[in-house]
């Protein structure tokens, strides 16, 4: 198909390859302004301009400022008015581009349709028939072996949890309800799952006379629903350290702002935890769960949320591995600092001796095993965290640090992350950033978050070093993490974490922080409380209550709990400025960090629980 | 000087006009505090019904057309000037919808999904070529299809395609079309529409992938002729299978071929049969042996291609709407979290309970694990016959196009010096 040498003067061939040639110098000119044009929009962006994100930010707190609103407003303006003008000049080039693109595209076919061409020189030797089949079979052949391959490439690198996780919500869902645990889903997997929580026979340490049955069991509690539980599940109930999450953000309504210890007051009941232990309360339906330990013993209590009796004692004890004596701990570590968890099915709690052990509901162990002596100078304290049906472990201890996940119905190790931390006594916070579920630790010297499906870490930064006792806070895809002789650190979650803002004026060493969109409420354990902006770290207030303080803020309702080691609850406002509500006392000394339910509150004392509402 | 700059040129600006994107941004309202109403979006109307008549008869008129150039005039300029029109109505004006090649995914949810009212217009416009190419061979393809069309103009210096690259290449539309009936039967999604390369110039507007997909497909158009008929288009595997039995097929020669062979490096598009030559590499002997053993790896093909489709049922079930949806609610079901997609939150405003939304997950999910395995077994059976294919024996002993692949341009019929009952054109067409 070459072209017959082009003697001919044809101008008209001339002038049409001038017409392309100046088409294209048209064209280009376009396309770059366009380019140049599309990227500094992208740019800009004035969608996410800033200056007017952070100037709405200032509004929201000061709703009042006239001149700041007509700023916003002209701003506004202004970035409307650059964005369509951006617009208009990128479809007008557009037409223009397509246009200049035609007459490229007519001049060179006119050209080929003037220029006489020849047939090919059918000289050239013809490929033997049979030789090119043969090829081509070849190559079909391959083709099909590469889909395949393909194929299992894209499957090896595919989640497959999605069906058996679906199983399980539904199980879930279906035994909450009060069915049959595998009506209506009626698959194997499920059925699987059914058999694994039954409980095992004989279970290493578990004795049958270690547990206590109490005679006023309530009837029809779910037995063995398989599983793990809905967000709306979890947020029903407690269902560890720091509430859902362990964020220090509650979900009920009508928690009570006033009572009194001595009077009893708003007291529900209040009973008396046979062995001390640090473990806060947690709550899932009509039950409460705690552990308690000392050097000889190590119990877990079931207690009925209604009257508070206790309805069963699980002693945990001939566990393999276990170490004949336990560790020496620090006296206000002790034996049972680490938060029990739950998912509904099954609780979960560890002691300082490092055996951790999961139970049912009726107080029967389902599975038990240490994890090795911890080497920890003050006493193990992470609590434990649920996610889907695992429990995660955060075990920063003297050279070994490493997180783990262990599967709820066996304890098998699911996934386990080696880290190069110092010990850590901070409590894992597991939270959804908007595009995935990151699991979240502190320990020197860095913050670091993991996928808690597989533990890989997603991030880290080196921020805070120390023994390091809070646990970070989280709200709107912020991480503010603090410890005493460090300082207190803001991160952007993102793409890239970045470091969003520090101060050091006050630390914390062992309450951890709780953060809302805008504000961060820090308390630190001799008593001062302060109030951030979480965009800038600028201090709204601060306050000095002026007494020790180890158990951590929680917010609900808009307010603030915070207990002293004495007992007195400071509740005020979650907001910029300091409003106390109440201060009620409880008559009872206290570490733990409280638990809330709908109108409830469940705080442990040091020997007694208590049940607060009307 | 300048016509050996001219395919610079061609090049330069096909890569500029994948960088220039016009993506469609979007600006979120202002929020009026002064009681304005904002005024309710407005969604345009259906196309009137008249206008569908008017649709269906141009692409009727456009078929016979074509038809009627190719088979009787034997004109490619005929054939050209019927392509540009439907460049401009199909394409330009009609902004590439309606499209006979996306209609496939119509039919097959229609097919699936009993509630879904498949237009009378898609329909006509998924059957109409089908029924021209049983008589005429691809004739749309030739002077109807927009897509086509787009792509010829730039065909300026194609090159002869070594045949095993073109015959493993040839699995890609087999695959497209497969993936593209998985998702339209699983109700997921219009993937020949979602990646359409063309409809983002077409309509002067498209996302920067797809102007770079189209910028690349029309450069590499310039060389390898329709890239996208040849190696993608999913119609085409229809088209192309009907074609092989079509009643009256264009030939290359008006009267009987002379095995002069100048029609021989004619089609852009290699689909003229060359008559067989006698060297023989293996005996016939040898050759059904083969055959038999290929046909007898067939249930094997199968199986195995099943099973690896079926390995894909999560990847693929990823992309579904129910099941993205299902997957975020079980994440943020684990832990009591603050911030929620705009999804999960329209999902929980609306009041369904969640177990519906993990059953239908459920649902959709075991249909591509029955979708995957039947893809796969497709494309197993597929790659047997294609490889069994090229096992038969070409009787032919002159130059014709091969019914399937070949589009029906017209461009060989200017090569033959053979008189008919029309007369050869002078042998100035190119292009
Ligand atoms: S092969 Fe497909 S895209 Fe190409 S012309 Fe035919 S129908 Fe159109
Ligand atoms: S008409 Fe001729 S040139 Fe055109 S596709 Fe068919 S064989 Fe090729």
């Amino acid at each position: 198909m070459d072209k017959l040498p082009d003697k001919s003067p044809d101008r008209t061939i001339r002038s049409l390859h001038i017409t392309a040639f100046a088409g294209s110098v048209f064209a280009l000119i376009l396309s770059v302004m366009l380019i140049l044009n599309f990227l500094q929009m992208k740019r800009i962006d004035p969608l996410n301009s800033r200056t007017l994100i952070l100037l709405n930010e200032r509004l929201k707190t000061n709703p009042e400022d006239k001149t700041l609103r007509e700023e916003i407003r002209s701003l506004d303006l202004l970035a409307r008015k650059a964005f369509f003008t951006s617009q208009w000049q990128i479809r007008i080039g557009g037409y223009l581009l397509l246009i200049s693109g035609l007459v490229v595209v007519i001049s060179l076919k006119t050209t080929d349709f003037i220029v006489k061409i020849s047939p090919d020189e059918p000289g050239r030797q013809k490929l033997d028939f049979w030789e090119r089949q043969s090829a081509s079979r070849k190559w079909i052949a391959g083709a099909g072996v590469v889909m395949i391959c393909s194929a299992l490439i894209l499957a090896f690198m595919t989640d497959h949890e999605l069906g058996r996780d679906l199983e399980h919500a539904l199980g879930g869902a279906v035994a909450a309800k009060g069915e049959p645990a595998n009506a209506n889903v009626g698959s194997d997997k499920a059925n699987r799952e059914n058999r694994m929580v039954e409980l095992p026979a004989d279970v290493p340490g578990m004795v049958s006379d270690s547990v206590t049955q109490s005679a006023d069991q309530p009837s029809g509690f779910a037995a063995n629903p398989v599983g793990f539980p809905t967000q709306a599940e979890i947020r029903k109930n407690f269902p560890g350290f720091r509430g859902p999450g362990g964020i220090g953000i509650d979900h009920h309504k009508n928690i009570p702002v006033s009572w009194d210890g001595k009077s009893g007051k708003n007291i529900i009941w209040k009973t008396k935890i046979p062995l001390p232990g640090f473990n806060s309360p947690i709550v899932w339906d009509d039950r409460i769960f705690l552990s308690g330990a000392n050097e000889t013993r190590r119990e877990i209590y079931g207690i009925d949320a209604g009257k508070g009796t206790i309805l069963w004692t699980t002693v945990i004890d001939k566990v393999p591995g276990s170490p004949a004596k336990a560790p020496a701990v620090n006296k206000e570590t002790g034996q049972a600092a680490p938060g029990m968890t739950t998912d509904g099915r099954r609780v979960y709690a560890i002691f300082a001796n490092g055996d951790i052990a999961a139970l049912n509901f009726e107080g029967k162990i389902v599975w038990v095993k240490n994890l090795g002596v911890p080497s920890n100078h003050y006493g193990h304290s992470s609590s434990l965290i649920m996610y889907k049906d695992r429990v995660i472990v955060q075990y920063d201890q003297r050279g070994s640090a490493a997180v783990m996940a262990l599967a709820g119905p066996t304890g098998d190790v699911i996934w386990k992350t080696q880290r190069a931390v110092k010990v850590s006594w901070a409590s894992p916070v597991l939270v959804h950033t908007g595009t995935r579920m990151e699991l979240i630790l502190a320990a020197e010297p860095f913050i670091a978050a993991y996928d808690p499906e597989n533990g890989k870490e997603l991030w880290r930064t080196d921020c805070i070093n120390g023994e390091v006792g809070p646990s970070v806070a989280y709200a709107d895809g912020r991480v503010f993490s603090v410890n005493e002789y460090s300082k207190l650190t803001a991160i952007q979650l993102g793409e890239q974490p970045r470091i969003l803002w520090e101060d050091s004026e006050y630390l914390s060493d062992v309450p951890s922080p709780v953060a809302t969109a805008q504000y961060l409420f820090l308390a630190t354990s001799y008593g001062t409380v302060v109030c951030y902006n979480v965009l800038n770290g600028e201090k709204f207030w601060e306050h000095e209550f002026d007494q020790t303080i180890y158990s951590s803020p929680m917010m609900a309702e808009g307010r603030i709990y915070l207990l002293d080691k004495l007992g007195v609850m400071y509740i005020f406002n979650a907001s910029d400025k300091f409003q106390l509500i109440g201060q009620p006392v409880l008559g009872e000394g206290t570490f733990c960090t409280p638990a809330f339910t709908d109108g409830r509150l469940y705080i442990r004392g040091n020997n007694n629980l208590y049940c607060i509402g009307k | 000087m300048f016509r050996k700059s001219r395919e610079f040129w061609l090049l330069l600006l096909l890569m500029l006009l994948a960088g220039s994107s016009f993506a469609i941004q979007r600006f979120p309202r202002p929020e009026f505090e002064t009681g304005y109403q904002q005024p309710e979006t407005m969604l345009p109307g259906p196309r009137a019904e008249i206008m569908a008549v008017v649709d269906l008869a141009v692409l009727i008129l456009a078929l016979s057309a074509v038809s009627w150039m190719v088979l009787k005039k034997r004109s490619r300029k005929g054939v050209f000037w019927v392509s540009m029109f439907s460049l401009v109505y199909f394409g330009f004006y009609r902004e590439g919808c309606i499209c006979a090649v996306g209609s496939v995914q119509n039919v097959t949810l229609a097919l699936f999904d009993p509630t879904y009212p498949i237009p009378l217009t898609v329909l006509a416009f998924f059957i109409i070529p089908l029924i021209f190419t049983l008589f005429f061979g691809r004739t749309f393809c030739a002077g109807v299809c927009p897509f086509g069309a787009m792509q010829d103009l730039v065909a300026f210096r194609p090159k002869t395609i070594n045949s095993k690259v073109d015959a493993a290449l040839g699995m890609m539309p087999y695959l497209y079309l497969g993936l593209a009936v998985l998702f339209a039967a699983t109700g997921t999604d219009f993937i020949i529409c979602r990646y359409d390369p063309f409809v983002g110039i077409f309509r002067i507007n498209a996302g920067f992938s797809m102007l770079l997909f189209a910028a690349i497909l029309l450069l590499t158009g310039i060389f390898i002729a329709r890239p996208y008929c040849r190696y993608l288009c999913p119609y085409g595997v229809l088209l192309n299978w009907i074609s092989r039995f079509s009643y009256r097929h264009m030939t290359i020669t008006p009267a009987e071929c002379i095995n002069c062979r100048l029609c021989e490096n004619s089609c852009p598009y290699g689909a003229i049969k060359i008559p067989n030559s006698v060297k023989y590499a293996e005996t016939r002997r040898q050759r059904v042996r083969k055959l038999m053993f290929i046909t007898l790896l067939f249930p094997f093909l199968m199986v195995g291609g099943g099973w690896a489709g079926s390995r894909l049922q999560e990847t693929f079930a990823g992309v579904n709407r129910t099941v993205k949806l299902a997957k975020e609610l079980l994440v943020s079901d684990q832990n009591g979290q603050d911030v929620e997609s705009f999804e999960i939150k329209a999902f929980r405003s609306s009041g369904k309970p969640l177990t519906e939304v993990y059953q239908e997950a459920r649902i959709i999910l075991h249909r591509f694990l029955i979708g995957g395995w039947i893809l796969g077994a497709f494309l197993g059976l597929t790659t047997g016959l294609m490889v069994a294919g090229k096992l038969l024996e070409n009787h032919q002993s002159d130059y014709v196009p091969d019914k399937g692949a070949c589009l029906s341009c017209a461009r060989c019929t200017d090569y033959c010096p053979v008189m008919g009952n029309t007369m050869p054109t002078e042998l100035n067409h190119k292009a």
